[in-house]
């Protein structure tokens, strides 16, 4: 038997499937990543955060003994809030300026690249444009930083913000649940520890108490961060997304589906 | 010309078997090209990590960090030995403060119902007409002092029995937690170097293992080959046999090396804790008996300060006797409500002191300022090998996206409707590594 025609026509078949023009499309190449801690290392940089470091310290001597005078829970938490509030004004104060100015740079590096959405390095394990020496060039230069002139493209990387997911109230109270679950239970398991007698009494103690939050997390958490994942990918597919990561990796760019996402969860 | 149809049909055979091969390879490897990957891949990290031949190891240390955690959350406050030592020394300071307090009045309080009772006893002596009155009244007064002694020295018997089992059950408590204490250490110390031990293995085995990675990696690569002659294959797996036997042989010498050691080091560490123990609870049962002799000299001296009891004189009427009798009544009366109010207010505060004695020393010592430095140190070890497994995992993750052609990789995505999920790809690189 001759097989020579039957291998032309596979080989045909299969380069034909693999270069078929609905199946090859162009790579995803304005994806940028910036290496923060990179960043954060750059000298006005540093000297910003000890500046905050040497505030904060005074800050919490000042929390410290306020607290101690507190009598009640309630003037507790209004001491707290009060010194949250004094310690964010202070950062807004003195790194708000050069976050902006950063903000700046990355934003006019992906104008003059075309890259559509700049995410933190640590996401990026391969590829993609590392726009980091860049920005510092352009951070670290005398000149004022101009804006630029257009927004950044749509780009098929999608980004949530887990923060607003979590305010969800049905999130909300099934994490409210759980951690009143954890800390009822530490302090149980934690008495048990404590007249454990042996090492294997205390491993078993402690396999007791994982699994117990553990079948709790699977029954009171898992069902929502399943439908979270569910409605952020059905979210990512209307709008042609590619992937979809999480908010706090993005720096510039990229297109926001939390509030499509919050509203599939809502309903 | 049968040999020719049978190298033919080799040619055939050959040809189908690449052919078969080709299909496979096109059905299994993603076309990193296509609409829907567009040469982006990613990587879910997490799964990833649980696959890693050191994930064992991190599993261990998050569970030994839970531990510590779970057993810090309870409600005691963490003292270290020396805030134990201060805060015991400063209950004792009070205890002792409140014992001065306690004799002084009483001693006050003695001094003024004598007072009180032997101007009573003139007034009646001078209303019934009896000569010499002040001898008699200080007689009566000895009466008086000597029934209050005899009962001051029945409660300070038994005040003193009642301190006596304290300061033992103090003992007990503060030598069964410093042997507990000892014990812990040397524990923690063991496992400390059992874990750096392990370490060093783990080392050894992914040093080896990277070492001999290329080489592993090359000849999997031709025994994948599946027009390898058998010869060829036999070499190829003789060759991957010597390098895993020679691993096995490396990690089995230093595995042995290390037990011996261990076992070594535990021997040395019986012998301290044990030199430490005895040392330890031989001071504390001396404090313990040098604490009990000065109470029976503050006893003594209590007692001593009552006074000691001559005779009646027995030329009194007995209306006489019977008033005086009254008056010493009334007075040991009053003068034992007040007094035991004083001792009241001492009992009061001995049992606060003991109570917060007994409350420091059943502090888990051992479990205190030993496991914070221990939990800080479990930390630095788990971010280092997370780091060390992360670190793996990125370079052969981008290894297999430049073979296959990717143009970016991911990890830590929320959502995927395209691109192309690597994690397994990198799992069975890991495992194949490691194997």
């Amino acid at each position: 038997m001759n097989l020579r025609p039957a291998i032309l026509f596979a080989v045909a078949t299969l380069l034909g499937a693999l270069l078929a023009p609905g199946a090859i499309a162009a790579d995803l190449t304005d994806v940028g990543f910036v290496d923060q801690a990179e960043l954060a290392n750059l000298p006005v940089f540093v000297n910003a955060n000890r500046a905050l470091a040497s505030y904060k310290a005074q800050l919490d001597a000042q929390y410290n003994g306020q607290l101690r005078r507190a009598r009640t829970d309630a003037q507790k938490q209004q001491i707290t809030l009060q010194f949250q509030q004094q310690f964010n004004d202070k950062q807004r104060e003195i790194v708000g300026p050069l976050f902006q100015r950063a903000q700046l740079a990355i934003a006019a590096v992906s104008s003059s690249r075309n890259i559509s959405v700049v995410v933190d390095k640590r996401i990026v394990i391969y590829g993609g444009q590392d726009v980091t020496k860049d920005v510092e060039t352009i951070f670290s230069s005398p000149q004022a930083v101009s804006p630029p002139v257009s927004t950044p493209p749509p780009s098929e990387i999608g980004f949530v913000d887990q923060s607003v997911l979590d305010g969800i109230p049905k999130v909300q109270n099934a994490n409210t649940a759980m951690s009143q679950f954890e800390s009822t239970q530490r302090q149980l398991y934690s008495a048990k520890m404590a007249q454990a007698r042996s090492d294997s009494d205390r491993k078993q103690i402690m396999q007791q108490y994982n699994k117990l939050v553990a079948d709790k997390q699977d029954e009171l958490l898992k069902p929502l961060v399943d439908q979270t994942q569910r409605a952020t990918a059905e979210v990512a597919r209307k709008k042609n997304l590619l992937l979809v990561v999480d908010r706090a990796d993005v720096i510039y760019g990229g297109s926001d589906i939390t509030a499509d996402v919050q509203n599939a969860l809502g309903k | 010309m049968s040999k020719m149809r049978w190298a033919n049909s080799g040619v055939r055979l050959q040809t189908a078997k690449a052919l078969v091969a080709l299909f496979i390879v096109a059905g299994c490897a993603p076309n990193v090209h296509s609409a829907a990957v567009r040469g982006t891949g990613y990587v879910r990290m997490d799964e990833v990590v649980k696959h890693h031949p050191l994930y064992s190891q991190l599993s261990q240390l998050d569970d030994a960090i839970a531990a510590i955690n779970l057993q810090a959350a309870g409600p005691r406050v963490p003292l270290g030995a020396q805030q134990i030592a201060a805060q015991t020394a400063e209950l004792n300071r009070e205890l002792r403060a409140a014992q001065d307090r306690a004799n002084k009045i009483l001693a006050q309080k003695q001094r003024e119902y004598v007072q009180r009772e032997q101007q009573a006893d003139q007034a009646a002596l001078a209303a019934a007409g009896v000569h010499g009155s002040g001898a008699l009244a200080a007689q009566q007064l000895s009466n008086t002092s000597a029934a209050q002694a005899q009962q001051a020295a029945q409660a300070a018997n038994a005040d003193f029995q009642a301190y006596q089992q304290s300061v033992v059950a103090q003992n007990n408590a503060a030598s069964s937690s410093v042997v507990k204490q000892l014990q812990t250490q040397a524990e923690q110390k063991y496992r400390a170097k059992a874990e750096q031990l392990q370490q060093n293995e783990t080392d050894l085995s992914l040093r080896l293992t990277q070492q001999d990675a290329a080489a592993r990696l090359a000849i999997k690569m031709r025994l994948s080959n599946l027009a390898m002659d058998p010869a060829a294959r036999r070499q190829a797996q003789a060759q991957l046999d010597d390098i895993n036997n020679r691993e096995a042989s490396q990690m089995l010498a230093q595995r042995n090396a290390d037990a011996a050691t261990l076992r070594a080091y535990r021997a040395q560490l019986d012998r301290e804790t044990g030199g430490a123990i005895r040392s330890q609870v031989g001071a504390i049962q001396a404090q313990t008996t040098a604490k009990l002799q000065e109470h029976r000299n503050e006893v003594g001296t209590q007692l001593r300060s009552l006074g000691g009891a001559p005779a009646l004189p027995a030329n009194l009427s007995p209306n006489v006797t019977a008033e005086l009798a009254r008056i010493h009544r009334q007075f040991v009366g009053q003068f034992q409500a007040d007094a035991g109010k004083t001792i009241n207010e001492y009992n009061a505060t001995k049992s606060d002191l003991d109570r917060q004695f007994a409350a420091l020393h059943g502090a888990d010592v051992g479990a205190t300022g030993a496991a914070a430095k221990e939990l800080g140190s479990l930390q630095k070890r788990r971010v280092e090998l997370y780091q060390q497994i992360l670190n793996q995992v990125e370079r052969d993750a981008s290894r297999i996206a430049k073979d296959r052609g990717f143009s970016i990789v991911f990890v830590n995505i929320q959502a995927a409707v395209g691109g192309y999920d690597m994690t397994n790809l990198v799992i069975q690189d890991i495992e194949s590594q490691h194997e």
